[in-house]
């Protein structure tokens, strides 16, 4: 028995094992296990645009949406592309009532003389790419000829003072009237230029300026076509919930295998690998800051659940019939492994197209679900490739 | 009684055909339920502001948005589940609410997502069947036995779907999910099963399927015995994971009817099959 201890732990899978765990415990406390918006609370809001768009123009409408929603003050927002005509908003807070009125306005933009309007978003034609030259910056843009004309108009005689522009009523940036608008003549190519403190920040807010001028008119009509929002509260029932399923879960697994094995020694380290394969999953999924939601914890209860399947067609192979030298034993063990990767195999080809469509078009409709087949196809490869093979070593070595 | 029960093989593999027949009757019967991600639709968990029954909030809400399909699921205490049937804007919604209840959890998905996420289910199930058929066939370049396989899982699914039918489980993202776990599930027993039978050379066939089937009823037993307590702790502790639940509920039918699909039709036709061979 001795023997088959330090054996049983001189195999390099084993100490492989140790070690993952071990990294796997520290990633977990130190990074933290990144839990999606239904266990943290959050809201994620789906828009759907009025027609596939380019990739340019898809670029341009996420970050006059993100630069928008930030400009209102919705905090920890994120906003990305899924597929070529939707669009996924992300929130930290429960606050889809108030996204909705940012995105679902068109967005008003007016440039303001002494208080009275002369441009609106309706007038500008076109926005250049911001120049910077030093700390200076300047965002170009064209407006129609009429709306120059109605500009000049209003700005004559006023050189240097202030043009105030607004973005759905708020006050972004006041550029000064230049002598030559002041002078009466209309221009169709304006820009609003200004200064900062350094190269960086001229750079920062021309680009937050070009957004803004864009942001007045998106280049394609939207529509919020699905809203999904947990408050904080439930996703913290939510976690705790999940929590006891598992425990229980376990729990009731270990009663099934006492009442057929009836041994410690064959059921503690079930238990064992089984939380070994848990610690794996949470710790990839701390370092590759995968988000765990509902659908990826039901998806790790599937991997452990075939976990525990393969170990006990492990023991029923080893333990099978009459007791059988090692070498046999090997073979056996051999021979269970032939069915572990086969139906492993089966259940990853079976999640690859739940797989896929996450991937390929994102988290609207079933790409929701992708999570649960990435969490699923990961725990069964841990599974496979590292934790089994232990508990296999174990059966070598240390049953009688 | 146990070997006697072994050798009538062939009549057995009638009783998981029949009840794959009656599952396939109520399911094109009752249909099933969709729920709002496939539907359509708008969710909400609430928590009420001052006390009401449901037909008073139901009646709140139909006047407040001027909507007819308004239906309160449940009740608990101060939590309430609404469930309505167009997408309701929730800015709309939040403000129609004020004083009354506050927004707990809200889901709302528009027809044209709901399409969407159907046409992409069909086409995620589909290749999913197709992908772990292909594999079994490699796995055992052995047609019949692989087709005994593949049987048994498509009549796991017809069950578990004609469960879903019989209990109202709505068809909803988290139970196709679920259903894709069977599909790796049930397979599983069935893997083990051919393996020993056709692979092992020492005993009876009747002892090589005795000594899987007792490895595989541990194997059953213990994912219902887990699939139970996720049921019941999400059922009792935390309706609105309603994910987890249904998944939960899902699997035991299907495991349970993979039971008697592994044992029963898939051990029968392969006895039936070496038979023939020999």
């Amino acid at each position: 028995m001795r023997r088959g201890v330090s054996g049983f732990i001189r195999e390099p899978r084993t100490i492989t094992l140790i070690i993952l765990v071990v990294i796997s415990l520290a990633a977990i406390s130190t990074l933290g296990i990144p839990q999606g918006l239904d266990l943290k609370g959050g809201s994620i809001i789906q828009i759907q645009l009025e027609k596939p768009v380019d990739s340019a123009t898809m670029n341009t409408i996420t970050s006059v949406l993100d630069k928008r929603l930030n400009i209102f003050g919705v905090k920890d927002v994120k906003v990305r592309a899924s597929g070529n005509q939707n669009i996924i908003i992300e929130i930290a807070g429960v606050k889809p009532e108030e996204v909705a009125k940012i995105v679902g306005s068109p967005g008003k933009f007016e440039a303001k003389i002494d208080n009275k309007t002369v441009l609106t978003g309706a007038d500008i034609v076109s926005v250049q790419s911001p120049i910077i030259r030093g700390n200076q910056w300047e965002v170009p843009f064209r407006i129609s000829t009429d709306s120059a004309k109605r500009f000049a108009e209003a700005a004559e005689g006023k050189a240097g003072a202030p043009v105030d522009m607004y973005l759905d009523d708020r006050l972004i940036t006041s550029p000064e009237i230049s002598p030559d608008v002041a002078a009466g003549k209309p221009v169709t190519d304006v820009a609003i230029t200004g200064a900062e403190s350094t190269r960086e920040s001229a750079e920062l807010k021309a680009k937050e300026v070009e957004t803004l001028l864009k942001s007045g008119s998106l280049p394609v009509k939207v529509k919020i076509v699905g809203v999904s929002s947990v408050s904080a509260e439930l996703g913290g029932e939510f976690a705790k919930g999940a929590l006891i399923a598992g425990l229980l879960a376990i729990i009731a697994i270990i009663i099934i295998l006492v009442a057929r094995y009836r041994t410690p020694i064959l059921v503690l380290p079930i238990f064992f690998t089984t939380l070994a394969e848990l610690i794996l999953i949470l710790g990839v999924a701390a370092i590759i800051r995968w988000n765990i939601d509902l659908a990826a914890i039901a998806g790790i209860l599937a991997a452990i659940g075939t976990g525990v399947d393969d170990q006990i067609i492990i023991t029923d192979e080893v333990l099978g019939e009459e007791k059988v030298k090692r070498r046999r034993r090997r073979f056996r063990i051999r021979e269970a492994f032939f069915i572990i990767f086969a139906s492993a195999g089966t259940l990853i080809a079976a999640m690859l197209p739940l797989a896929y469509v996450g991937f390929a078009r994102g988290a609207t409709g079933i790409g929701m679900l992708a999570g649960f087949a990435f969490t699923t196809v990961l725990g069964v490869l841990i599974g496979v490739f590292i934790t089994r093979p232990v508990y296999a070593k174990f059966m070598e070595y240390i049953i009688k | 009684m146990k070997r006697k029960l072994l050798e009538s093989y062939k009549l057995l593999i009638i009783i998981p055909l029949i009840i794959t027949l009656l599952s396939l009757g109520i399911l094109v019967t009752h249909g099933l339920e969709e729920s709002v991600d496939l539907k359509g639709g708008s969710i909400t968990e609430l928590t009420l502001e001052k006390k009401m029954d449901q037909t008073e909030l139901k009646a709140f809400i139909q006047e407040k948005l001027k909507i007819k399909d308004v239906n309160v699921i449940s009740i608990k205490g101060n939590d309430a589940t609404v469930q309505m049937g167009s997408d309701i804007q929730v800015d709309e919604f939040a403000r129609a609410l004020e004083g009354t209840a506050k927004i707990k959890s809200y889901r709302s998905v528009g027809p044209i997502l709901g399409k969407e996420a159907m046409n992409q289910i069909y086409w995620a199930v589909g290749f999913a069947f197709l992908f772990m058929s292909i594999t079994v066939l490699i796995v055992f370049r052995n047609l019949v036995p692989s087709l005994a396989v593949i049987l048994a899982a498509a009549c796991d699914i017809i069950i578990a779907l004609g469960g879903m039918s019989l209990f109202k489980v709505p068809l909803s993202l988290a139970s196709i999910g679920a259903i894709l776990m069977l599909i790796g599930y049930s397979v599983d027993t069935d893997i083990l099963l051919t393996t020993r039978v056709l692979k092992q050379r020492k005993g009876k066939i009747t002892e090589r399927a005795i000594g899987a089937i007792k490895t595989g009823l541990t194997m059953s037993a213990s994912a219902i015995a887990s699939m139970s307590a996720l049921y019941l702790v999400t059922v009792f502790l935390i309706p609105e994971a309603e994910v987890l639940s249904n998944i939960a509920a899902v699997l035991i039918i299907g495991l349970s009817a993979d039971i008697l699909t592994t044992w029963l039709m898939n051990l029968g036709i392969l006895r039936w099959y070496l038979e023939a061979k020999s």
